[in-house]
Parts: structure tokens; sequence; C-alpha cells
């Protein structure tokens, strides 16, 4: 076991943004003197957060599962039989709006990540590469804004984009747009939505990308300028693809919780710009729960795939906190 | 060649403190609309006043808000704060077997979309005949709080000398014994941290809330949200919305500065303690990032 643990790679790749000095700290626990076992069974000690978070998630997935086949609803009096009417018509219903709706809400989620991405890794780069000594101080200010609440911030958004609000009033002050006109996209549009989530988005994927980049053996750099490459060169061929992982994982990170977002478009969205989470969001309140149910079932299975298919750079992360090693 | 790089790092730094600006914007443009003698939030402002925050002090609704917020956040940072002890120490075990499992499955809250938990959270209640209460919003910040104080807890109990323990142990102390003299006061900093930190988390928190709140009891959050569609309201919202964004981030800062300094006298070395820590807060950023 000790072999293992210590052939272990510890990669800091992950989206936690666990930065550095984790492997000395991982170091230290591991190599305890043999025959000095602590005290058998504290592993036990998990059951009872485990058991609560089963509880609380992986029991109300197998009731939505029942809902959304009609063996459970919440209409008192109503009918129960199992049925997959609801699901025909989602995956299969001319023009379903909320397959539509589904389909939309995966772009901007998609979009939105892919930009954020790009946009965050040149603050990692600075940060790790340019900032140097002031680089905690800097990240620091960096996350400020998301020591507040994200209600607020939105609230925000929506303050200074509405159609009398600051950035409408800047552009009319530089004479872009007549006094008494408006940028039409400026708010309850595609752009806003995505504008905010990237917004929001941005300080966090920024984590894990510094992590690896602070990670990063510097001598390969080094070597490669050594031998005559250019920095254009080095970036592309060695520092860019070592930080991948940590690209992968923030990229995941914005994606994911993306998929499910109804808060953004409740202020910045019009009636066009509603995300899927709010077509769930929308059935969750009086109606009939069981289409409600397959929307809600629809985005944990686009969750699970994700994870699956993202999952290990989320994991290499996760182990590097925990130092697991039977999987 | 040299002069490229110069470029470059130029170019970086611009990037950087423009972005550092557009992160900021809203925040800023939140607290001079706390202050503007105006009953909408536009510009030009009209003058400088603290009226908004008086009247929004003796709105009863709003002050009820963030007095139900407050007290379900406590509760949710007990629990989480207790149950992420539990499975810290748990964790630390090196014969647990399924290991990836456990922490994959404590660590899903921090991915899965909210709004896939309030869901769930509706319909258990519903099948278990359970009217929705604040207790069952209490039990859904415990779940998206309980990721973050294990984040916490986790990390700071692996840097801790076993020896210490150990050594507890050979003079006569039980397991128990040994865990509460030796290994609970030092753990003490990282326990204030994940508490204040599933705090913050839960006093935040509208998509669960919105969900599990009975409607004659909003949380902060939730009142929030309604009265920003009621116009004669908003610069009440903003008000109070300045002082939770300036109180939220004190109370991380404060979090995570203190038990530094705690830990730094704890520990005795300061290089680990500046390294440990460093690597903690950024944990804290990423965990208050996510409520």
């Amino acid at each position: 076991m000790d072999a293992e643990l210590s052939g272990h790679r510890y990669r800091l790749a992950g989206g936690c943004g666990l930065l550095t000095g984790q492997e000395a700290t991982l170091e230290r626990s591991v190599t305890r003197p043999p025959g000095r076992r602590w005290r058998p069974g504290r592993g036990l000690l998990v059951l009872p957060p485990l058991l609560f978070v089963a509880l609380l998630i992986f029991a109300p997935i197998i009731y939505i599962t029942l809902f959304s086949v009609g063996l459970r609803s919440n209409i008192p009096g109503a009918e129960v039989a199992f049925s997959l009417d609801n699901w025909n018509s989602f995956l299969f219903g001319d023009n379903n709006p909320f397959r539509a709706r589904f389909f939309y809400s995966m772009r901007v989620a998609l979009l939105v990540s892919v930009v954020t991405t790009i946009a965050a890794y040149p603050l990692a780069y600075f940060l790790s590469f340019v900032a140097r000594e002031r680089r905690y101080t800097l990240l620091l200010l960096l996350l400020a804004p998301f020591f507040t609440s994200y209600l607020l911030r939105v609230l925000a958004w929506q303050i200074m984009l509405n159609d009398e609000g600051v950035v409408t009033w800047a552009v009319r002050a530089v004479g872009l747009i007549p006094d008494d006109g408006n940028v039409s996209w400026l708010i309850y549009s595609t752009f806003s939505v995505s504008l905010v989530l990237f917004y929001t988005w941005v300080p966090f994927v920024t984590l894990p990308i510094f992590a690896v980049l602070e990670n990063m053996d510097h001598r390969l750099l080094e070597a490669a300028q050594d031998l005559g490459a250019s920095r254009w060169t080095t970036f592309w061929r060695i520092t860019f693809p070592l930080s991948l992982p940590g690209v992968i994982a923030g990229f995941v990170f914005v994606l994911i919780p993306t998929t499910g977002e109804f808060i953004t478009p409740l202020f910045v969205g019009g009636a066009d710009n509603q995300l899927f989470g709010n077509s769930i969001q929308a059935f969750f309140g009086t109606r009939d729960w069981s289409l409600g149910s397959v929307l809600a079932m629809a985005l944990i299975v686009t969750v699970v795939i994700l994870m699956l298919v993202f999952g290990r750079f989320l994991n290499t992360d996760l182990r590097a906190t925990t130092g697991g090693d039977d999987g | 060649m040299r002069r490229n790089g110069v470029v470059v790092k130029a170019l970086l730094s611009v990037y950087f403190w423009l972005f550092l600006a557009f992160l900021l914007a809203p925040l800023v443009v939140l607290v001079i609309f706390a202050f503007d003698n105006s009953t909408t939030a536009t510009l030009p402002l009209e003058g400088l006043t603290t009226s908004w925050f008086s009247e929004a002090f003796t709105n009863g609704q709003l002050t009820d808000a963030l007095l139900r917020s407050a007290l379900i956040a406590v509760f949710a940072a007990i629990i989480a704060t207790t149950l992420g002890l539990m499975a810290s120490v748990g964790l630390t075990s090196e014969r647990l077997r399924l290991r990836s499992l456990t922490v994959a499955s404590l660590m899903l809250p921090l991915v899965v979309p909210y709004i896939s938990l309030a869901v769930g959270l509706v319909i258990l209640l519903q099948a278990m005949a359970v009217q929705t209460s604040l207790t069952a919003v209490v039990l859904g910040h415990v779940v998206i709080a309980l990721p973050f104080a294990i984040l916490v807890l986790l990390p700071r109990l692996r840097t801790l000398d076993p020896s210490m323990n150990e050594a507890a142990r050979d003079l006569g102390a039980s397991d128990l014994t040994a865990f509460r003299l030796i290994t609970l006061p030092l753990l003490g900093p990282a326990l204030v941290s994940s508490f204040l930190i599933s705090f913050v988390t839960s006093f935040d928190e509208f998509a669960i809330a919105s969900f599990l709140a009975p409607s004659g009891q909003p949380t902060y959050p939730v009142f929030l949200y309604a009265s920003s569609r009621t116009p004669a309201l908003l610069p009440q919202v903003i008000a109070i919305g300045t002082l939770v964004i300036a109180l939220s981030m004190a109370l991380v800062l404060i979090a995570e500065g203190g038990r530094r300094w705690v830990e730094k006298r704890l520990v005795g070395d300061e290089e680990f303690a500046d390294e440990v820590s460093e690597e903690n807060l950024a944990e804290g950023l990423v965990m208050v990032a996510k409520s």
C-alpha cells in the first residue's frame, strides 16, 4: 500500500482550486510508522454523513424517476399508472418546446463555458508567471466578488443593463445612440444571460488553471528555452499542453452547473432566453410534476453523462484532497 | 526576444487589471445606488442619503427574513461542520473501503446543479408526506455545505502530526480522549473556518430555499428576489445588499486570516503554516464561490 501511495502522482489539476503544498502534506500523513495503526473502525465515521447525502440526493432521484413514468403523482386522487407518454413527447414529440429549450440551454452553457475558459487562461497565466510574489493577494482580489451573494451580483447586472441603466446611460452619454435610444440586445437577450454567467464563472475557472500552472515543473520551460525554443513555441509546446487538465477541469466546472442554471435568466433573461432550469422550476410550483420530473431527469442524466466523460479531470483533484487510492 | 516578453507581460497586466475592474463594477454600482437619494437606480445620481438603510431596518418583513436566514445558517453550519468532521476523520482511516466512491458521493453536491437538488428535496418531502418547512431548508443547506466543510477540515486533519495522538495514547489516553484533548483543540481554527464558510453558503443560498421555504416565511435571498420585482422596495434591497456584501466579505476574510494566525501559533512552524493556509485560503474562496 505504501508503494502504491508513493507511486501515485497527486496531480493538482482540479477545479476545487487546490494549490501548492498538498504533495508535501500528503507525504507527511501517509508515512506513518508501520504497526502503529489508528483505532480500527474509524472509517465507520463516514457512514452518517454518507447516509445523509444518500438520503437527500440519491433517494429523490428514485422518486423523480417514478414521477416521470407516472407511477406517482402530486395531484390528489389522480390515477397512477405506468406511462411513457411524457418521455415520448419530450424526446420525440414534434416541436416539443421543452426539448427546444433544452438544446438552447445546452448551447448557451457550452458557449459560456468555452468563452469563460478562454478568458480565464490569461488571468491564471498572469497570476502564475507575471504577478509572482503578489499572486495570492491578486488572486484574492480576483475572487472578491465571490464573497458576495450570487443573487445580488445578478441584481446588480440587471440594474446596470436595463433600459434606463448605467450602461445605457453611458452609451447615450458618448453619443453612440440617441438620448432616448436603447441597445435592444443589452438586456433580456441571450447576450445578457451569457454575459452574467460569464461574469460569474471567470474567477472560478481561473483557480484550477492557476493551480496547474503553479505546479508545473518550471525546469521544463527553462530546458525548452535553453534548447532554443522561442517563448511562443515554449508556450504552445510545453506550458499549454501541460496545463490542459486544469483547463478541462475549469471548463467542466462551469459547464455542469450551468446546464441547470435558472437564477440569471430570472433577472436578465427575456421570455425567449429562459433556460432549461427555468422550465423545471416552473413545473414544480403547483402544476403537475410528472412532466417536470421528465425534465429534471433529463437534466440529471445530462449531468451524469458529463461527469462520466469528464469525471477523471475532477477526480484527480478529489484524490489529491483525500489521498484516496482504492480506485 | 526580451523586448517581446516585456510587451506580453505588459499586455497581460493590462488585461488582468481591466478584468478586475469589470468584476468589481457591479458591486461598486450597488454600493453607489445604496446611497443615492432617488427611488430608481438610474444615473445621474441625485444626492447622498442613508435613509434607505434606516428604512430597510424598519421594514419588519426584511429584518424577519434576515433573522430567519441567520438562524437557518447557524443550524446548517453546525450540522454541516459536525458531519464534515465525522467524514474527515473517517476518510483519514487507511483501511476505508470504497474510498473513491465515498469521496465522490460526499463531493457530489459541489457539481450537481442546485435546481436538481431542490426539485429532489421537494419530491422527497412530498413522498414522506411532509410539508415544506424551514427545517427542510436547513437540511438542503447542510447537503451543499458539507463538501466545503470537508474541504476545510480534511487537509487540516492530514497535516496534524500523528505522533502527538500516539503519545497521548501511549500515556494511557483512550482514542476518544486523545481525540478530545489533542486533535479537537488543534482542529479548532479549521472548525471555526468550516462553520463560517458553511454559514455564508447557507445564508446566501437561493435555489433550494426558493423551493423549500414556506410562502409566509421567506429567507433573506427569497425575500430579496421577491422585492427586487417591486420598484418601491428596490432601494432598500440594494442598501441591505451592500451591508450583506460587506459583512460576508469581512466574515470570510476574518475566518481565513484569523485561522491562519491561530494555526501559526499552534503549529509554531511558520513556513509550514503559511503553506497550509495559502492552499486552504484558495479552497475557502472556491467554497464561497459556489454559493
